[in-house]
């Protein structure tokens, strides 16, 4: 039996069950070493206000920087009558348990009063982590893009190459990129919005390294921008799926 | 009874697997709990028992898998079934049996996994060997202590028993 939230329902109704016991040991271990910061010396924490008041000037006058770019898209797209894509809300979700195990690599996220929904992307300020594969209840399952069933269509910045990145055992592969493209050491990649999942222009991650590799297509391997190591609060992108009857419409059903 | 305790073993498998991810992320790499709690439950000699509590194992660990949901359910299953099967053969009663029993149970759950993944998913890069014989090894391991701590407690159990039978008949 199939339920609506991208698996059976044996395996909703599991997750519902065993979850709760990860997510009760984070919470334990998270006020462990919450206490364990609370008893840090004054010095340390003057030390980290200076920190943090530099770090949020630095932010603002990006923040500044940013404002005006906007406005400037803003003012050609209204030249042009363009209508730029609508950037999704970020929710906060925590992560309660990652399979670090299996070549098929998820993480379980507790996403509190509102569930998140199949296909739904996952992000840190750094890149893109996954996306959703499973909801139950409060719960999810989030594919990461490191597990080796996992594809998005990319593009390198610098030369806007559109490709594919899948999932690598350390890191990403960059697949379908001719071997006459320029790609170079250090590229920036992109998402490229075009798999009907992942909106365009989250960070994947940087290119590490490139290889002749077949008589067609170059053997590109991607850093990812995120650490996934150290994943602790990710946030879900609530932006509008492309309707499920457009992605799947071919022109043979078309009259 | 017995489905209580496979149950109260499972708990106590999750918890002690969620913590020690927390504190060691690689550790479901070099041991697997619920394969040791499954092949504890099937050394009791019940087939149906040692199916049915190999299935329950394997869906509480594909819970927290990547793999394809079902994938270590029917691993384990088969493992709880031959376990079953060879405990009713075999006199498994020694720590160092226990051992090598479970040991032998681990490499059978990675053929049935690597298979599994051959038939139904991108099979991948094989699993390292290293780590494979690694879990083996800890697996049996843990079974063999599990065994001989429960087995000394339910010796001492049954000496307690029986001086309040012989305190009763005098």
């Amino acid at each position: 039996m199939r339920g609506d939230a991208g698996a059976t329902l044996l395996e909703q109704w599991a997750v519902r069950l065993v979850a709760p016991i990860p997510r009760a040991v984070d919470a334990i271990t998270g006020s462990v070493e919450h206490a364990g910061e609370g008893m840090r010396r004054r010095e340390e924490l003057e030390a980290e206000t200076v920190r943090l008041h530099a770090r949020i000037e630095t932010l603002e006058r990006e923040l500044i920087r940013l404002r005006n770019v906007e406005e400037e898209r803003d003012q050609l797209a209204a030249a042009l009558e363009y209508t730029p894509q609508v950037p999704g809300r970020l929710r906060p979700a925590q992560v309660v348990y990652i399979d670090h195990s299996s070549t098929l690599r998820t993480l379980i996220l507790f996403c509190g009063g509102s569930p998140a929904r199949v296909d739904q992307p996952v992000l840190t300020p750094d890149g893109l982590v996954g996306r959703v594969i499973l909801v139950a209840g409060s719960y999810a399952k989030v594919q990461l893009l490191t597990d080796r069933a996992a594809a998005v269509s990319a593009v390198i910045v610098r030369t806007r190459r559109q490709a594919l990145v899948r999932g690598g055992t350390e890191s990403l592969e960059l697949d379908f990129v001719p071997v006459q493209a320029a790609v170079q050491v250090g590229d920036r990649v992109i998402t490229a919005g075009t798999d009907g999942v992942y909106p365009r222009g989250i960070a994947i991650g940087t290119v590490s390294k490139v290889l002749a590799g077949g008589e067609l297509f170059r053997a590109i391997t991607v850093t990812p921008a995120v650490d996934f190591a150290h994943l602790d609060r990710v946030y879900l992108l609530e932006n509008e799926p492309v309707p499920k009857e457009l992605m799947e419409a071919s022109p043979r059903a078309r009259p | 009874m017995r489905a209580l305790k496979v149950v109260l073993g499972l708990a106590a498998a999750l918890l002690v697997h969620v913590i020690g991810v927390w504190a060691f992320p690689a550790l479901p790499r070099y041991l697997d709990l619920f394969l040791v709690v499954a092949v504890l439950n099937a050394l009791g000699g019940s087939s149906a028992a040692g199916l049915l509590g190999g299935t329950a194992a394997g869906l509480v660990h594909d819970t927290l898998s990547g793999r394809l949901y079902g994938f270590h359910g029917f691993a384990d299953t088969i493992v709880g079934y031959a376990v079953a099967r060879a405990a009713q053969r075999l006199d498994i009663a020694r720590p160092g049996a226990v051992l090598v029993t479970v040991a032998l149970a681990t490499l059978l759950q990675q053929a049935v996994l690597i298979a599994l993944a051959h038939l139904f998913t991108d099979p991948g890069e094989p699993p390292e060997l290293v780590p494979v014989l690694v879990r083996a090894v800890a697996d049996g391991a843990v079974a063999a202590l599990l065994w001989s701590f429960t087995t000394r407690v339910r010796g001492a159990r049954e000496r307690v028993r029986r001086k309040r039978m012989a305190k009763i008949r005098l």
